[in-house]
C-alpha cells in the first residue's frame, strides 16, 4: 500500500514535470474570466489551515489569502473575485498547481531551492525552523547537547537531514509520522524529537499534558513558508506579494498572527524579534 | 520540461551506502524472524495435531490471535508496548542498543510463525495418520514420533508453500520502517528525499527485492531437490 | 488364566455411540498363534490395535505380559516396546533407509549403539531375505519387500508379542507368499503372534487357534481344522463360503 502510494505520486509528479510549458501562465487573466482565485490547502493543519469544530474551513494561511492577497488581486483584475477552497497534501500540491487545478497552495509549504526549480514562492509568510520537544527538565536545551542521545525525526525532513550530517554522534531515529515520534517520546524510547517548531508546539497543545513537555532550542534550520504559483506567472506574483507587503506596511498581518498565534491565539506561539526581522527584511522594507 | 533521467543517483554520494545498509539490514532481520517463524511454526504447527486437547488449544489460540491481527499493530505492539513491562534499566539498555530492530524482528517472527504453522499443519494433515501410529507402537513417545518422524516428513512436503510464506515475510519486512528500522524501503525513500529522484530511487528498491526474492527461491528450490523423498515428491532436476 | 500372555477381560469399546467390541474375553498363551477373522467392520483390527494402545477402550481390562493396558497412563510407550506391530500399509518412514527404519527405535528407545543396532539391523534383514536393501529408501521397494522390512523393524525391538493388521491385503497376490513365508518362520521360532487376515491357508497351516468375530464380539473359537471342517456358527458359515468360493 505504502510502496504503491509513491508509485502513484512519483508518476503524479512526473506527469506533472513533463506538463509542456507553452506560453507563460497568466493567472490573473484566467481570474478575470471567472471571476474566482482557486487556492489549495490543508484541512488539517491548524492552525495555518484546518476544519473547526463548526465545520467551517478556517486558518492563519485562509485568512492571509481572504484579507491580503484577494484585495491586491481584486485591484489587479479590476472586479470583485471569490476564493474557492481545494485541500491539497504535500504529495499532490505541486501536480494540482501544474494541472491548472488550484491557482495558489496557500497551507505549510516550506520554500526551499530544490522547489524553487519547480514553483515561484511568494514572500515569506511564516518562518519556523527545527527545534526539539523533551520532557520538562530533560538535559537537552538545544542542538549542542544531542551527542550521544537518542532523536527521533520524520523521515525525510531537512532536520532529519542536518542531524544525521552536521551531528552523527546523536542516534537519529526516523518514523514516518509524527504521532509514532510522539510516542516514543512519551514512552522514553527516544530522548527528543525534533521538527519544525511550530510543529512541536501544536504537538504540544494537543497532548493531553502539555505542562510536560518543553520546546528547546534556537532553530537549527531555517523553515520559511511561501504561497506557491505557477512558474514565471509574473503579473499574478506580483498581486500576491503585493498584498502580503501591504499586511506587514500596515500592521494588519501582525493582526492576524495575533488572531491565530497570540496569547489568545489557537496555537500561542509568539513571535520573537528575530522572526519579525526577517518577515520584514524579507518583504523589501 | 520532461523528466529527466539521472540513475548515477544511485552510486553517487550516500546513496549506494544507503542501499546496501539497507539490504543488510532486511537480510538480517528477515533472517532472523524466519528463524523464529519457522520454530513457533513447527510448535504451533504441531501441537495442532496432536492426540491431546489443551495443547491443540493453545496452538489454535496463537495462530488466530497473531494472524488475525495486522502486522503493522504488532511492530507497535512490540515497539511501544512491550518495553513498559520491563525493569527501566533492561528498557534503558535496549533502547540504546536498536530496540527498533529487535521488537520489528519479534513481530516480524512472531506474525509469520502463526501463518507459518499453517502451511506446517496442513503438511502434517496430509500424512497418513498410520505413519504416527507406526512409530508410536515402536515404543516412541508422541513428541519422538513427532520430532524424528511427522515433523521431518512435513517439512519436506511444504517446501513451496513454505517458500512463498518466506517471501512474504521478506517483503512484509518493509513495515518495520513505521517503527524506525532503516531497512531497504526506508533507506530507498531516503534516496528518493535527498535526490528528489524518485523514480531512480523507487526502481532501484523493487529490483533488489526482485533479486532478493528470485534468489530465495532459488535457494528453497535446491533445498527442496537435495531433501526430496525419494519416490514421494517427484519433481524435475 | 495364569501365564496369558494376552488376556482381554470383558473389553467394550465404543466410537461415539457406536459399540465396537461388546466384552471381548479372550487369554492367548505365550507361543500362541492366533488369527482373527470375520467379515469386515466385524471389529478384528481395533481388537489387535487395541493390544499395543492405539486404540484405548471404556470398559473391562486388558493385560499383556502382566501388565494392565487400562491403567497404563504414561508407562504405555514403554509397554508398546514389547508389542511389535506390523501394519496393512507397511507404514516405513519414506525419509529413512531401510536400515535407518530398523535402527531408529533400538537407538532412541532402548538406548542400544548405532553399530549394535545396526548389527541388528543386518541380522534381521538376512531373517526376512533382503539383506541387500539396507541402503535403499522405501519408495525403492516393492511392496512385499516393504512389508518384510516392516517385520524387521518390529522385530528390531526384540518384541514378546507381534501384531499383524491385514498384513497381505495391500500386496500383488505374488508378493504375498514372501510375506507369508517370513510369518511362517517366526511362528515356528515360538513367537506369540495375533494376526488378522483372510489367508485360511495360512490360518489352516499355521495358526493354533481361529477366532471369528462379527458385529464386535467374539463368536466363534476353534482349531483350524476343527474351525474349517465344521463351523459351528451359521455366520461362520456364511462368511467361509464367501472367502473360500473364490
Amino acid at each position: 500500500m505504502r510502496r504503491m502510494l509513491s508509485v502513484v505520486v512519483a508518476l503524479a509528479v512526473t506527469l506533472a514535470l513533463a506538463a509542456p510549458v507553452g506560453a507563460q501562465p497568466d493567472t490573473t487573466a484566467k481570474i478575470k474570466e471567472t471571476g474566482v482565485l482557486t487556492i489549495g490547502t490543508r484541512t488539517g493543519s491548524p492552525p495555518f489551515a484546518y476544519i473547526n469544530k463548526d465545520n467551517q474551513w478556517v486558518g492563519f494561511s485562509i485568512d492571509l489569502v481572504e484579507q491580503l492577497v484577494k484585495p491586491a488581486v481584486e485591484k489587479e483584475v479590476g472586479r470583485t473575485i471569490k476564493i474557492e477552497k481545494k485541500e491539497s497534501t504535500p504529495p499532490t500540491r505541486i501536480p494540482l498547481l501544474s494541472s491548472n487545478a488550484v491557482d495558489l497552495i496557500a497551507g505549510t509549504m516550506t520554500d526551499t531551492p530544490q522547489r524553487r526549480e519547480v514553483v515561484d514562492f511568494s514572500l515569506t509568510f511564516f518562518y519556523t525552523g527545527a527545534q526539539f520537544l523533551v520532557k520538562k527538565g530533560s538535559p537537552i536545551k538545544g542542538v549542542n547537547d544531542i551527542a550521544g542521545k537518542r532523536i527521533a525525526s520524520q523521515q525525510g525532513s531537512t532536520n532529519a537531514k542536518i542531524i544525521r550530517e552536521k551531528y552523527p554522534q546523536a542516534q537519529l531515529r526516523e518514523f514516518p509520522d509524527q504521532p509514532a515520534a510522539f510516542q516514543a517520546l512519551i514512552q522514553g524510547q527516544v530522548d527528543a524529537y525534533t521538527n519544525d517548531g511550530i510543529q512541536l508546539a501544536g504537538l504540544k497543545a494537543k497532548s493531553p499534558n502539555p505542562g510536560d513537555w518543553e520546546v528547546v532550542g534556537d532553530f537549527y534550520s531555517e523553515e520559511p513558508y511561501g504561497m506557491a504559483m505557477r512558474k514565471g506567472d509574473v503579473k499574478f506574483k506580483a498581486a500576491v506579494d503585493a498584498g502580503l507587503r501591504n499586511g506587514f506596511e500596515s500592521g494588519k498581518y501582525f493582526e492576524i498572527y495575533d488572531k491565530w498565534f497570540g496569547a489568545k491565539g489557537e496555537l500561542p506561539y509568539p513571535m520573537t524579534p528575530t522572526v519579525k526581522a526577517y518577515l520584514l527584511k524579507h518583504s523589501g522594507k | 520540461m520532461s523528466y529527466q533521467f539521472k540513475w548515477s543517483v544511485l552510486w553517487s554520494g550516500q546513496s549506494g551506502g544507503w542501499l546496501l545498509q539497507g539490504v543488510a539490514t532486511t537480510l538480517a532481520i528477515s533472517g532472523l524472524a524466519w528463524i523464529l517463524a519457522v520454530g513457533l511454526g513447527i510448535l504451533a504447527g504441531a501441537a495442532r495435531t496432536v492426540p491431546w486437547r489443551p495443547l491443540r488449544l493453545a496452538g489454535t489460540f496463537y495462530v488466530e490471535f497473531f494472524r488475525n491481527v495486522p502486522l503493522l499493530v504488532w511492530m507497535f505492539f512490540w515497539y511501544f508496548g512491550v518495553p513498559p513491562l520491563l525493569p527501566r534499566g533492561v528498557q534503558d539498555w535496549l533502547f540504546n542498543h536498536s530496540a527498533e530492530f529487535w521488537a520489528g524482528m519479534f513481530a516480524l517472527g512472531v506474525y509469520h510463525g502463526a501463518r507459518m504453522s499453517e502451511v506446517i499443519r496442513s503438511g502434517i494433515n496430509s500424512i497418513p495418520r498410520t505413519q504416527f501410529e507406526a512409530s508410536v507402537a515402536m515404543g516412541l513417545t508422541t513428541f519422538q514420533a513427532y520430532r524424528l518422524i511427522i515433523v521431518p516428513i512435513a517439512l519436506r512436503l511444504i517446501v513451496p508453500p513454505a517458500t512463498n510464506e518466506s517471501l512474504n515475510l521478506l517483503k512484509n519486512s518493509s513495515v518495520a520502517l513505521t517503527i524506525s528500522v532503516a531497512e531497504l524501503t526506508f533507506q530507498t525513500r531516503q534516496v528518493e528525499t535527498y535526490t528528489a529522484k524518485a523514480i531512480e530511487a523507487l526502481t532501484a528498491g523493487t529490483l533488489i527485492y526482485l533479486v532478493l526474492c528470485v534468489s530465495i527461491a532459488w535457494i528453497m528450490a535446491r533445498v527442496e531437490r537435495r531433501f526430496a523423498i525419494p519416490g514421494l515428491i517427484a519433481r524435475g532436476g | 488364566m495364569a501365564g496369558a500372555a494376552i488376556e482381554f477381560e470383558g473389553v467394550s469399546k465404543w466410537f461415539g455411540n457406536h459399540q465396537v467390541l461388546t466384552d471381548i474375553d479372550l487369554a492367548i498363551v505365550p507361543g500362541e498363534v492366533v488369527v482373527v477373522c470375520g467379515p469386515s467392520g466385524s471389529g478384528k483390527s481395533t481388537l489387535i490395535r487395541c493390544v499395543n494402545g492405539l486404540e484405548p477402550f471404556q470398559r473391562g481390562d486388558l493385560v499383556v505380559l502382566g501388565d494392565s493396558l487400562a491403567s497404563a497412563g504414561v508407562r504405555m510407550p514403554a509397554l508398546r516396546t514389547r508389542v511389535g506391530m506390523v501394519f496393512q500399509s507397511f507404514n516405513l518412514f519414506p525419509h529413512m533407509t531401510v536400515l535407518e527404519n530398523i535402527t531408529l527405535a533400538p537407538v532412541r528407545v532402548r538406548g542400544l549403539s548405532a553399530t549394535e543396532a545396526e548389527k541388528t539391523a543386518r541380522t534381521l534383514l538376512e531373517r526376512v531375505r533382503i539383506p541387500d536393501k539396507a541402503g535403499n529408501y522405501p519408495a525403492n521397494l516393492s511392496g512385499g519387500q516393504q512389508q518384510r522390512v516392516a517385520i524387521a523393524r518390529a522385530l528390531a525391538m526384540q518384541p514378546k508379542i507381534m501384531l499383524f493388521d491385514e498384513p497381505t491385503s495391500a500386496l500383488d497376490p505374488e508378493m504375498i507368499n514372501e510375506v507369508l513365508d517370513v510369518m511362517t518362520d517366526l511362528a515356528k521360532e515360538g513367537m506369540t503372534m495375533m494376526v488378522v487376515t483372510h489367508e485360511m491357508g495360512f490360518a489352516r497351516r499355521v495358526a493354533h487357534r481361529v477366532v471369528f468375530m462379527d458385529a464386535g464380539r467374539v463368536v466363534e473359537e476353534a482349531k483350524p481344522e476343527a474351525f474349517f471342517a465344521a463351523p459351528k456358527s451359521d455366520r461362520a458359515k456364511d462368511f467361509l463360503s464367501k472367502i473360500l468360493s473364490h
